[in-house]
């Protein structure tokens, strides 16, 4: 809520859901969803719908894996599950749903992060098998775009599910260990050059990036090896952190090599720490 | 802060919504889902795609369910499932609205993914499904009145329906004019069941059925 982060976030989350809606509105700019779409005569796919598409039906489209490249290196490049804090509908509602849960009750049992990379597996394997492509059948991203898009408001009790286990039962358990999108992108994240930046020489330990931060066992190498910056994969780069550090320990920005990240989050360089 | 909240032991609040909101809660959630998912199966196992659809199965995985092709219709005929498996893919509903095969395919050319397949480009190849006469004897055509308003509405008039007279036995001095459906011709587009003065369409568009003859040719 403090962070400078939370405005251009709630904006791009907005934002997409406008996109989302425009068609019905009469704008002809954008066309489809987040599984696959058209934005300024350019063709954009989910690559895991494609990866589905093409496993299950064995029908290839350049233009469509095109679409899925690009959607796919623009990921890699801000940070792969940047699409979950910054695009994803499902993600936005879910944080409402947070806050919602922290109300009525904190913690609770936690699925491993690690979940949703054998949900992700299984999902393949079922297309590969079935021809069933499992994630596009119960996807609340599909179903929430179509709910914006075509006012399909049925399948809206699936989202509506996880709302009532997330709040009463298990808080953001979609999203942190499940989402087989969402693993797809951690996947790529580990490789991304946008990362979270830690100044050890400024940490005083106090804990307030791991109450801001909606997956804190990516933040746990910090303290435990001598790591200078994020890398787990299921980082979503929402940058609640950042704020939330009162000593501004935590910085983001690009890096394509493994010194220690040597920029602010104003882009101006600092001192490197000793070692 | 709520974090020390927690500490504070299980309170009975607490234990109230541990021991009985969440199974609760769990058990609201699944019945939400097995509202969407959990569906008594296709009444006639078919579901009349948008033109260029590929093969049924093929089709299930291959349409990602962006709904481009339904935003691109310009008659609204394409609609989205919102139960099943099938779930966010294209159909119409031809009793509602039909599919009017506009000459450049706007459908198609919106399908990012080859479920509609891209190289459909001639109209009358089209092969939704094919329209059948299911009730001969509710069929006023067939009854012997002048009805035809499937021959007359269809885009294929004399191709695809034809009107074939033979003789009323019933009065005896009187022709009956029965609409015949030519597989060879028809498109499935479902003008005809949309046009069927009938209160339920006795002409509806069913899957394309290729004569079997393997089975019978030694």
């Amino acid at each position: 809520m403090t962070s400078r982060w939370w405005l251009p976030r709630r904006a791009v989350q907005t934002g997409t859901i406008l996109l989302l809606a425009s068609p019905a509105a009469g704008f002809t700019f954008f066309s489809g969803n987040l599984a696959s779409a058209e934005l300024a005569g350019v063709r954009l796919s989910d690559p895991l719908a494609c990866l589905q598409a093409v496993i299950g039906s064995g029908v290839l489209v350049p233009s469509f894996l095109f679409g899925a490249l690009l959607v796919t290196a623009f990921y890699f490049v801000l940070g792969g599950r940047s699409f979950c804090a910054w695009v994803c509908p499902v993600g936005f509602l879910t944080e409402l749903a947070e806050k919602f849960s922290r109300r009525t009750r904190r913690g609770g049992r936690r699925l491993p992060l690690a979940t949703g990379r054998y949900v992700l597996f299984v999902v393949l394997a079922t297309v590969a098998a079935t021809g069933v492509p499992l994630f596009e059948v119960l996807s609340p991203i599909g179903i929430m775009g179509r709910a914006v898009a075509f006012a399909s408001l049925v399948p809206l009790l699936v989202p509506a599910a996880i709302l009532l286990v997330e709040i009463f039962a298990a808080p953001r358990v979609w999203c942190r260990s499940l989402c087989p999108l969402g693993a797809f992108y951690a996947l790529i994240a580990r490789f991304s050059p946008l990362k979270v930046g830690f100044h050890r020489e400024r940490c005083t330990g106090c804990g307030d990036c791991v109450a801001a931060c909606p997956v804190p066992e990516v933040l746990d190498p910090l303290w435990q090896s001598d790591a200078c910056r994020v890398r787990a994969g299921a980082c979503t780069r929402c940058l609640a952190c950042l704020d939330s550090c009162p000593e501004r320990a935590l910085s983001v920005g690009f890096r394509f090599k493994k010194e220690p990240l040597s920029l602010t989050d104003e882009g101006r360089p600092i001192e490197k720490s000793a070692p | 802060m709520t974090k020390e909240r927690d500490d504070s032991g299980i309170s009975r609040r607490r234990f109230l919504k541990e021991g009985a909101l969440a199974p609760f809660a769990l058990a609201l959630a699944a019945a939400g889902g097995g509202t969407v998912y959990l569906r008594p199966g296709e009444a006639h196992g078919f579901v009349l795609r948008p033109p260029g659809a590929i093969v049924a199965r093929r089709f299930l995985a291959a349409c990602v369910r962006c709904g481009k092709c339904a935003q691109a219709c310009p008659y609204h005929s394409i609609r989205l499932q919102d139960r099943g498996v099938g779930i966010g893919t294209p159909y119409i509903a031809a009793r509602h609205t039909p599919c009017y095969l506009c000459p450049d395919l706007p459908c198609v050319k919106a399908c990012p993914s080859g479920a509609l397949d891209q190289k459909t480009t001639e109209v009358e190849k089209v092969r939704m499904g094919t329209a059948q006469i299911v009730d001969r004897e509710g069929c006023l055509s067939i009854r012997g009145l002048r009805c035809e308003v499937c021959y007359r509405q269809c885009p294929l008039i004399d191709q695809a329906i034809t009107l074939e007279p033979r003789h009323n036995p019933r009065t005896g001095e009187h022709t009956i004019m029965e609409p015949v459906v030519h597989r060879e011709k028809c498109v499935g587009c479902g003008v005809c069941e949309n046009a069927c003065v009938l209160p339920k369409p006795v002409i509806v568009v069913r899957e394309t059925v290729e004569v079997q003859r393997d089975s019978y040719d030694f």
